[in-house]
């Protein structure tokens, strides 16, 4: 069986609130013809152009940085697959990060469906606020200090953290990629948070 | 039980995400295996463009496919050289490998 993000059609255009140029061209256009018909050149300079965006994407974007190279790789490949049916209207660019976007909601659906979100009792409420980020200008060891302190959580607070904040899917929509009630993640969202608070201020 | 919830979670978690959001590049190992994942695919699915065609679009051979094209006299442009050459072992293992032939694309991953 095809996983979702092949069952569903890639959007055509920056509708989902991607980067990358909206609008397609000749370029897009041509690169397209040279890719059906199996063009060695052309299929390397797939990779020259959009690699680097599409890695920067879902590497933000996913709870275990393990899993982003195959990833990477599977966008590439259902892109390849799909390509006769990439409209030139809208640029290349943001139609293989929808294909990203999808194969990111498939990577959660797996993940959150075979995470048990566990009733952990939580302890003390630190308040927001202490969590200063500005004190970490550079965004290289903010996003350092952020990746060891979610290091330190569980599989399930990680996870629905990232796939909330980072991935910026709202409670309804991890609620129904994981098959959990809305309350479920949220008692699970409050929980990582305070969790991921405490590793910061502390850690 | 006291609220988990404070108002100022949200943009605070958002502000985090959005702040650790900079512009990185993959890496060239992964460039690497990717392009021989899709060479692997399109080969599979059928022959690909010959040689002498993509040349005359104007792109730069290798110098492995230059010898192919010549030898094979245009019988076998359409097979996949690169799936036979060290210089992929090397790009898929070694990051910033040591490459610089003219025309490879794992040369130019490595940019």
């Amino acid at each position: 069986m095809k996983p979702d993000s092949m069952q569903e059609a890639p959007r055509q255009s920056g509708d989902v609130g991607l980067p990358g140029s909206a609008s397609g061209g000749a370029a897009d256009g041509a690169l397209r013809a040279a890719i059906l018909d199996r063009d060695r050149k052309a299929i390397a300079e797939l990779v020259s152009l959009h690699a680097d965006a599409i890695y920067r994407f879902i590497y933000h974007r996913l709870d275990r940085p393990e899993a982003v190279d195959d990833l990477v790789q599977d966008v590439f490949l259902a892109a390849l697959t799909a390509i006769a049916t990439f409209r030139v209207e809208s640029s290349l660019r943001t139609w293989i990060l929808s294909i990203a976007r999808h194969k990111i909601a498939d990577y959660y659906r797996a993940r959150l469906r075979s995470i048990v979100f566990e009733d952990a009792d939580t302890r003390s409420d630190e308040p927001a606020t202490d969590m200063r980020i500005e004190e970490l200008v550079d965004r290289r060891r903010l996003e350092e200090r952020a990746r060891a302190v979610l290091s330190t959580l569980s599989d399930a607070h990680r996870a629905v953290l990232v796939c909330r904040y980072w991935d910026h899917r709202s409670v309804g929509e991890i609620a129904l990629i994981s098959e959990k009630s809305e309350k479920s993640v949220e008692r699970l969202l409050a929980r990582a948070r305070q969790q991921f608070k405490r590793g910061w201020i502390h850690g | 039980m006291a609220s988990q919830y404070e108002p100022d979670d949200d943009r605070i978690f958002e502000g985090l995400a959005a702040a650790t959001d900079w512009e990185r590049r993959a890496p060239t190992r992964l460039k690497s295996r990717v392009y021989s994942a899709l060479m692997r695919a399109s080969a599979d699915s059928g022959p690909l463009r010959p040689l002498s065609a993509c040349e005359q679009e104007g792109h730069d051979l290798c110098v492995w496919e230059r010898l192919a094209r010549a030898a094979s006299a245009g019988t076998l442009e359409e097979l996949n050289y690169c799936r036979v050459c060290h210089g992929r072992v090397l790009g898929e293992r070694v990051e910033r490998a040591p490459l610089a032939w003219h025309g490879c694309p794992y040369a130019d991953f490595q940019k």
